[in-house]
């Protein structure tokens, strides 16, 4: 069932691995994506992976620094998974504790690793459990608890005050909502539903069937008022149509329900072994293992730690749910290692947050925009880059900053002026040109003017515009094509279909993605939708998405750094440009440890 | 004298300063006549052990500190933690992308024998600038493994990583030997050595801004260009073709 297992170090060398029968396909590939796509952009709070057809699931030993995966195919839904790999985790680790505790590279590469038949008993051991686990037999009515009580304990007293509760009726797996009715006034009750005939039982259990799934999700399983059947004094003078929840065990001596007892049966897994508690001895010299090394951290060590982190990040301006994701993917990473010697666990877990959030800053491919426009000069073609985001985020002052910048480098810029909606946006771009053309005249390029403007008034058709002014860019020789788009709410879905056409129509060589770093938790939802809009419009089996981000008025916030994280976090893209002010000069490249620094300063 | 002292406390004249030197002269052997030998002479031992110490500290650390690690760098998926298995152990071995670094000794094929200590960095380009600043100061030399097959389409930005790490301050000063290894020899599109030289070369002319013709043999350190391939044709058995790495790394 499994497609493969594997083990391996964090420095890449594979210790052991099994590939099921009949799979042709290596498993390097998937797992150096999820390496790529979860460990290092710093997702693992979700221990799973899809790629392709297949979903991996892994793990984290820190101590030893291994990493476990397993692949299976995406449609098969396998319960023992997650135990499974807990399981073959312990026992490769008392296995080979001898070996692994002596960590470095000689060891791995000498050493062979021969787990095959342990797996494979592992493996029968989970598939069996698994299989035994779906077919449990329901209790009968004998062993029930409701069997033990008495039928005066189980009378409801008249004038509308709740049932007894019968706490200890936990039935195995059915958590109903129940209600409490209001009696009009019932006295004596019977236990079961003997006094009704077969039509009224069927008509009441289906009144009760569709109540119950139309109403919206049960919540409080811990205490289930079950109520007693009503049963009219006089027979069917009361038809008291609210509530007559039936615990399962009168619905199994009913004729003909037995589709109820299986549809409230859920088996649910047996909760897994608490993890081995290591390190921490008890009685007086357990403060001082704190403080000598060989105390390994654990999820409850490091809570209170990661509770303030998350609160400084969020008060750092980082969206809310990316500082409980890093923070989550923080505390994978570091459950289990072990510590040195007098390192406190508040230090671990700061320098180890400080590693990831360098880490994200981190670009993930090479950002060298004017190598790129060489590239494309001797390819005789001109570069497009395009700028878009919501309203007033600074996007045709940045374009004008970017303009003088590559004016600065030498090459020849053309503005596409795209906003065709904005009152005054091509007199803003017509002045920008005169001004850049002032700062660098054109006799000084051999009388060509370096910025030349591309408009065609208001009103018009963005993606039209954009396609002609390439054109005529190619016709022309210019090296650089800047498209200034109109801002848009990322709700706004006919616009949102307007930007993605005039990209995938035009296939810009950058898109860039104008935020402003006082953006606070709006920047999720802003990135997610705009790179959601622009996939799903798309015509193409690629398509173009966010390629960098351009973060705006870095100015303004002194250390509230956290928009820089959440953007790049979200999109996985790098920050290409900051822009720290309002004039032409105020341009600048992401300097990761500096913002780092001012995000953890306290 | 101690009276005079006393009397002008302000006053210290050149003729007190000296009568109280010689005073305390004077107890001072006073002291030492009635101690006994024995705990003088421990008493100078320590003394003299302590000044030799900060000596002989102060000496290590102000020099250069001793190198003797061979970093592999290059990009990712270029074959460095193989051609780390290949060196180390001589076996194959299965490879994920490194998310940590590496290290064991590695003793060259030389007749000194000298053992370095061999680090395989990650590659990936999150990962790859954090280790690098951890291990360049140890750097004796710097292997540059770069994938053949695929080069023409990456060329940008093994350039870039080759001009970042040529142009890094603590490297320009200690200038460690760069060898690139031109790795994946085996398979048939492989690029050759020296047509990976030439394709740098015109990079750096881009990268360096400056216009003129850029060689390797200009930098300070020295650079070296040679093939290998860490999978032999025949996958996992059969011999890699690490002898000219081997070489290089015992000429060091």
């Amino acid at each position: 069932m499994l497609d493969f297992f594997t083990i391996f170090s964090k420095g890449g060398i594979v210790l052991w691995c099994f590939q099921g029968a009949g799979v042709k396909e290596s498993f390097t590939g998937p797992v150096n994506a999820l390496i790529r796509s979860v460990i290092l952009q710093e997702r693992s709070g979700s221990n799973s992976f899809t790629h392709e057809r297949q979903s991996l699931k892994y793990k984290l030993d820190n101590e030893f620094e291994l990493i476990f995966v397993v692949g299976f195919q995406n449609i098969l839904t396998l319960t023992y998974v997650d135990k499974f790999i807990d399981d073959v985790q312990l026992r490769f680790r008392d296995r080979y504790k001898n070996e692994l505790v002596q960590k470095g590279a000689l060891m791995l590469l000498n050493n062979s690793f021969e787990f095959e038949d342990d797996f494979q008993r592992i493996l029968r051991e989970a598939e069996e459990s698994s299989r035994t686990r779906s077919t449990t037999y329901m209790r009968a009515f004998q062993e029930s608890e409701k069997s033990k009580k008495t039928v005066k304990s189980m009378i409801e007293t008249k004038g509308g005050d709740k049932g007894k509760e019968q706490g200890g009726k936990k039935s195995k797996s059915s958590k109903k909502e129940l209600e409490k009715p209001s009696p009009p006034g019932q006295k004596t009750l019977q236990n079961g539903n003997q006094g009704l005939t077969q039509e009224e039982i069927i008509q009441k259990k289906r009144e009760e069937f569709i109540r119950k799934h139309t109403a919206g999700p049960t919540e409080k399983p811990s205490l289930p008022h079950i109520q007693r059947g009503r049963r009219g004094g006089g027979g069917s003078g009361q038809r008291n149509k609210q509530t007559k929840v039936f615990p399962v065990f009168d619905c199994l001596c009913m004729p003909g329900f037995s589709f109820y007892a299986n549809k409230h049966l859920v088996c649910l897994p047996p909760p897994p072994p608490p993890p081995p508690k290591k390190g921490g001895g008890g009685g007086g010299c357990g403060w001082v293992k704190g403080w000598v090394g060989s105390k390994s951290l654990s999820q409850e060590d490091m809570e209170p730690v990661l509770e303030k982190m998350k609160e400084h990040l969020i008060a750092k301006n980082v969206a809310a749910e990316i500082a409980s994701q890093l923070c989550d993917s923080v505390a994978k990473k570091l459950e289990g290692k072990v510590m040195g010697t007098f390192t406190t666990v508040a230090s671990t877990v700061k320098q180890a947050l400080q590693d990831s959030l360098v880490q994200i800053l981190q670009p993930k491919r090479r950002v060298d925009i004017l190598r790129d426009v060489m590239e494309a000069q001797s390819q005789r073609r001109p570069f497009v880059i395009t700028f878009c985001g919501v309203n007033g985020v600074g996007k045709s002052t940045n374009l004008a900053k970017i303009s003088y910048w590559l004016i600065e480098n030498g090459f020849t810029v053309l503005i596409a002026a795209c906003d065709t909606f904005r009152a005054g946006a091509v007199e803003q771009l017509r002045t920008h040109q005169r001004r850049l053309n002032a700062l660098h005249p054109p006799e000084k390029h051999g009388g060509q003017p370096v910025v030349q403007l591309y408009e065609k008034g208001y009103g018009k058709d963005a993606a039209g515009i954009a396609m002609e002014a390439i054109a005529y860019a190619r016709n022309q020789a210019f090296d650089v094509v800047l498209v200034d788009t109109a801002g848009r709410m990322q709700d706004n879905a006919p616009l949102m279909t307007a930007l993605a056409k005039l990209i995938a129509v035009n296939m810009p060589d950058l898109v860039l993605f104008v935020g402003e770093a006082l953006v606070g938790n709006e920047a999720v939802d802003q990135l997610v939708k705009f790179n959601q809009a622009l996939a799903d419009h798309s015509m193409s089996e690629k398509p173009r998405l966010i390629d960098g981000i351009v973060l705006t008025k870095f100015d303004t916030i002194d250390d509230k750094v956290g928009a820089a994280i959440s953007m790049t976090y979200i999109t996985g893209q790098p920050i290409v440009f900051v822009g720290t002010g309002q004039t032409y000069n105020d341009l600048r490249s992401l300097n990761a440890r500096a913002v780092v620094g001012a995000l953890m300063k306290a | 004298m101690a009276a005079d002292t006393k009397k002008d406390p302000g006053l210290m004249d050149e003729r007190s300063v000296e009568n109280t030197v010689k005073q305390f002269i004077e107890y001072v052997r006073k002291q030492v006549e009635e101690q006994d030998p024995v705990f003088l002479i421990s008493v100078v031992v320590a003394l003299a052990a302590i000044i030799i110490t900060c000596v002989f500290l102060k000496y290590f650390l102000t020099s250069k500190t001793v190198r003797s690690a061979v970093l592999l760098v290059g990009l990712c998926d270029s074959g460095k933690t193989l051609l780390f298995s290949r060196l180390v152990s001589g076996k194959f071995k299965r490879t994920q992308t490194s998310i940590t670094d590496s290290s064991a000794p590695y003793k060259a094929k030389s007749d000194k024998g000298t053992t370095w200590t061999l680090i395989d960095l990650p590659g990936h380009d999150s990962l790859r600038a954090q280790y690098l600043e951890k291990f360049k100061s140890a750097a004796r030399a710097i292997v540059f493994v770069v994938d053949s097959a695929i080069f023409q389409k990456e060329v940008r930005d093994v350039a870039e990583f080759l001009y970042v790490l040529l142009t890094d301050s603590v490297i320009c000063r200690n200038t460690p030997t760069l060898l690139v290894a031109c790795n994946k020899q085996d398979i048939t599109m492989a690029k050759s050595a020296k047509l990976i030289q030439q394709q740098l070369e015109k990079e750096f002319v881009f990268l360096g801004k400056k216009g003129k013709d850029f060689e390797f043999s200009q930098l300070p350190m020295r650079v070296e260009f040679l093939e290998c391939s860490a999978l032999s044709n025949k996958a996992e058995e059969g011999e890699a073709d690490i002898k000219s790495l081997e070489k290089s790394l015992a000429k060091l």
